[in-house]
């Protein structure tokens, strides 16, 4: 899983029938910490995420073990809201 | 399977059924001499074995979502074991 901030919407009309009724949206990669990330990730959502929403992604073959993906031709999907991130001290080795 | 130490925990209230009452905890991937290798994953802990500081070993992928026993859900990584010692 990766964290990522929900940064917009992706509308699409014309789209795989499998895709119909599911929610795309556009994801800005981010550390555990919240920092942004040059990455950007198209992701299906599976929990009612919105914008600004600090959420985890799940990626390749994962992504489709959601009952709104279990059929799709999908590789990201939005499978948690992040309340919160609690590092405890500093990693060690 | 991977070798990494739980350095954190990640809460999140709403996230799919199938993860309902699973811990997701932050781990920093280590080698096997204990050196960092690359930024720390999310991995869920299907089995609720780990806690900050251990050192346990996971899987990534499809072996991660087999790594649960009752339901499919869709994770990239799963904690298996607690590591005692490394010989």
């Amino acid at each position: 899983m990766i964290f990522a901030r929900v940064v917009g919407t992706v509308v699409a009309t014309q789209k795989d029938e499998n895709l119909n009724g599911l929610k795309l949206l556009l994801c800005r990669e981010a550390d555990h910490s919240g920092s942004l990330l040059n990455a950007y990730h198209v992701a299906v959502d599976a929990v009612q995420a919105g914008e600004g929403d600090f959420v985890l992604i799940s990626y390749g073959s994962s992504a489709r073990m959601t009952d709104v993906t279990r059929r799709a031709p999908v590789d990201a999907v939005i499978m948690a809201i992040v309340d919160d991130v609690q590092v405890a001290g500093s990693p060690q080795g | 399977m991977r070798l990494g130490r739980v350095i954190g925990k990640v809460w999140a209230e709403r996230k799919t059924e199938s993860l309902r009452g699973c811990r997701l905890l932050l781990v920093q991937p280590l080698s096997s001499e204990g050196r960092h290798e690359g930024g720390p994953v999310v991995a869920a802990d299907p089995q609720n074995i780990a806690g900050p500081g251990d050192r346990v070993v996971y899987v990534t992928n499809t072996d991660a979502v087999q790594a649960f026993a009752s339901a499919d859900p869709p994770v990239n990584a799963s904690i298996v074991e607690l590591v005692d010692s490394i010989d």
